[in-house]
């Protein structure tokens, strides 16, 4: 990506399947740097940067990390690079300040390490400079950055355009982070070796890019989940969690987990919820085999007899659905709560009742 | 936020189910709404209220003084736009989902204008017994003097209903939204309240992600004398997932719920440790 924008690289080839290894490994010149490109993070702690001293060594890399899957997450294709002579590793970004609604050039001395790090312990060591999306990154602020960084002749020539070329990327792509860490200076000038972003879900309707990264990172519940059209977070406990609104559903995680009840994940099933999208919820959660299942509506234009129709209808549907504690209060509580009684479904207004009796659920 | 029960109220996107759906629950809480705007819908009526097809008509033929806007999130950088440029002084944006890069346009614009943004992907603001410019339930509470200042919707609803239970009144509920960059950060709907003759009291519903909890913090230590109760949803959030809202996400130790805690009570700020305890600490301070 960052070598589409013409930001210097390393010299590298791409391998797209195993069946290019053998021919495309060849023609490269060793000791290199073989790098596995795959969806989630973490690349180098789960041993899939390894450096080849021979074209052997580099073959036999390629053909095990094609071969490698990590959390659901197979390796797409693999870089093999030149290894660069380091003289010197910087850092350099463009981040959004979403509270302080601007932008952010940040860069520093202390490249290859997390910035998160030096930023705390060191916050002297960063350089931080803020502009304005209507401004935009201009020559001065990024000549300003490049000097501070004690770049000079024609490495401050090539760092502004770096830095230039990052604020670019970032508004082509509405990133809200576009990074190069470690940004290296070599015998033969600045390259960029590793590099990150984060880029906008909301603007994928106009960003092919974002759209590819969303069907590559999502996990199969997750799909199911994004189907469904509810936001849905796997967690590591065994209590499912029905609930609408984001900030009720991690109210009501926070509320379990201080008591010590672990949930299974978080689940916001939307606004005026329909009978088959609750369904399909509950559904997923059974998926999840959790202990059991704790319903918590507050009704809006959510209504919480059609929360109670769909709750019986899986009950009914899934002989083996775990026992299910239902808080519902709002529009219709009154009705789905005479509903569920009928079917023999104990249902609370207050929450704190529906808590401690998931509680006596579970020591059962 | 900038209104009151004489505001001049447009919507933008009458015509769509959404749309159409609140601005009948809108009518029926008394808000005073003057005109609708569909593009290519002009001349239609949405309940006996005009439909235009641009908002420079609206202003110049019913003085509307604020907005409030349901149009799908692809259009939205377009329809609040038109919005500020027709000189409108308060736009509220419910729609969820908004780019990013079209929310930073649109704060940049308002600031050159001075005219006031809310949301997106908002509940809106409630001024109870006197206007409801929003999606919120109207019968949570009746009007007092506690401010409710919000990142969530329907966690703020059950906060809202527990106090106007407990008959404790509402000076103005304000739904500042769950996306990480708003047209009124926290810091600055406090900055409001603060001053706001008709508040005594300021509740803030927080939660994971952004920085807007330690900016908050740090106005308050210095500026806000009134209590302040903070509740903070997300301590056992786990990092780099987004929960629900596109804003709500920790990433390393930044925006995590413990961090804002600890900002806020230091700035004086009292904790609810669940929802349902804010009623009760409010009125210990009645």
């Amino acid at each position: 990506m960052f070598g589409q924008f013409e930001i210097p690289l390393a010299k590298h080839i791409v391998i797209n399947s195993s069946n290019e290894i053998e021919e495309k490994a060849r023609k490269f010149t060793y000791p290199a740097i073989i790098k596995s490109q795959i969806a989630i993070g973490g690349r180098k702690k789960a041993g899939l940067i390894k450096i080849a001293q021979t074209q052997e060594e580099a073959i036999s890399l390629c053909r095990k990390f094609f071969n490698t899957v990590v959390a659901g997450f197979v390796v797409e294709a693999i870089i093999i690079e030149e290894l660069v002579k380091i003289d010197q590793e910087y850092y350099c970004s463009i981040a959004l300040d979403a509270s302080g609604r601007q932008f952010y050039l940040i860069a520093s001395k202390e490249g290859g390490i997390d910035i998160e790090e030096v930023s705390k312990e060191r916050p002297e060591a960063i350089i931080k400079l803020n502009f304005s999306y209507s401004t935009g990154l201009t020559e001065n602020i990024a000549r300003a950055a490049a000097t501070q960084l004690g770049l000079s002749g024609t490495s401050l020539q090539l760092g502004i355009n770096i830095f230039l070329k990052l604020w670019e990327i970032a508004k082509k792509l509405e990133a809200q982070l576009v990074e190069i860490n470690p940004l290296v200076m070599t015998p033969s000038g600045l390259i960029a070796v590793d590099g990150k972003m984060i880029l906008d879900d909301d603007a994928a309707f106009r960003q092919p890019i974002v759209q590819n990264l969303q069907e590559k990172k999502l996990s199969e519940l997750e799909k199911l989940a994004k189907e469904g059209g509810f936001s849905f977070v796997e967690l590591s406990g065994d209590i499912g969690i029905l609930a609408n609104g984001a900030g009720l559903t991690m109210a009501l995680l926070d509320v379990l987990s201080e008591l010590s009840l672990q949930p299974a994940n978080f689940l916001d099933v939307g606004g005026g919820a329909s009978k088959e999208r609750v369904y399909k919820a509950l559904e997923l959660i059974f998926k999840l085999k959790p202990k059991a299942v704790l319903v918590n509506i507050f009704g809006g234009i959510t209504r919480c007899d059609i929360v109670a129709q769909a709750i019986i209808q899986a009950l009914n549907n899934f002989s083996d659905a775990p026992p299910m504690v239902i808080r519902l209060t709002g529009t219709k509580e009154k009705e789905g709560i005479v509903l569920l009684q009928e079917a023999g479904i104990e249902a609370f207004q207050d929450i704190m009742e529906a808590v401690e009796k998931l509680d006596e659920v579970l020591r059962q | 936020m900038y209104i009151s029960e004489n505001s001049k109220v447009v919507v933008q996107g009458i015509t769509g189910t959404q749309g159409m759906f609140h601005t009948k629950l809108m009518i029926e809480y008394g808000t005073n709404i003057v005109a609708g705007v569909t593009p290519g819908k002009g001349g239609q009526e949405v309940y006996g209220i005009p439909v235009f097809n641009e908002m420079k008509e609206v202003t110049i033929e019913t003085g509307a003084d604020t907005s409030i806007i349901f149009v799908p999130a692809r259009f939205t950088l377009a329809a609040a736009m038109e919005s500020l440029n027709a000189g409108i002084n308060m736009t509220i944006i419910i729609t969820e989902n908004v780019p990013v890069f079209d929310m930073i346009k649109l704060v940049e614009k308002a600031k050159e204008k001075s005219l006031y943004l809310i949301g997106p992907n908002c509940p809106g603001v409630l001024i109870p017994d006197k206007i409801k410019l929003g999606i919120m339930p109207g019968n949570m509470c009746h009007y007092g003097d506690v401010a409710i200042i919000s990142k969530s919707g329907t966690l703020s609803y059950e906060i809202t209903k527990a106090i106007g239970d407990e008959n404790i009144g509402v000076s103005a509920y304000v739904g500042i939204g769950g996306d990480p960059v708003r047209g009124t950060p926290m810091q600055e709907a406090v900055a409001y309240y603060s001053d706001d003759s008709k508040t005594k009291t300021i509740v803030l519903i927080g939660e994971i992600g952004s920085d807007e909890e330690e900016k908050t913090a740090e106005y308050i230590q210095e500026h806000v004398s009134k209590p302040v109760i903070a509740y903070i949803a997300g301590k056992s959030a786990p990092e780099g997932k987004r929960m629900g809202h596109a804003g709500a996400i920790i990433s390393g130790d930044f925006g995590t719920a413990q961090g804002k805690i600890k900002a806020l009570q230091k700035a004086g700020a009292l904790i609810a440790d669940t929802p349902w305890d804010v009623p009760k600490m409010i009125k210990e301070f009645h």
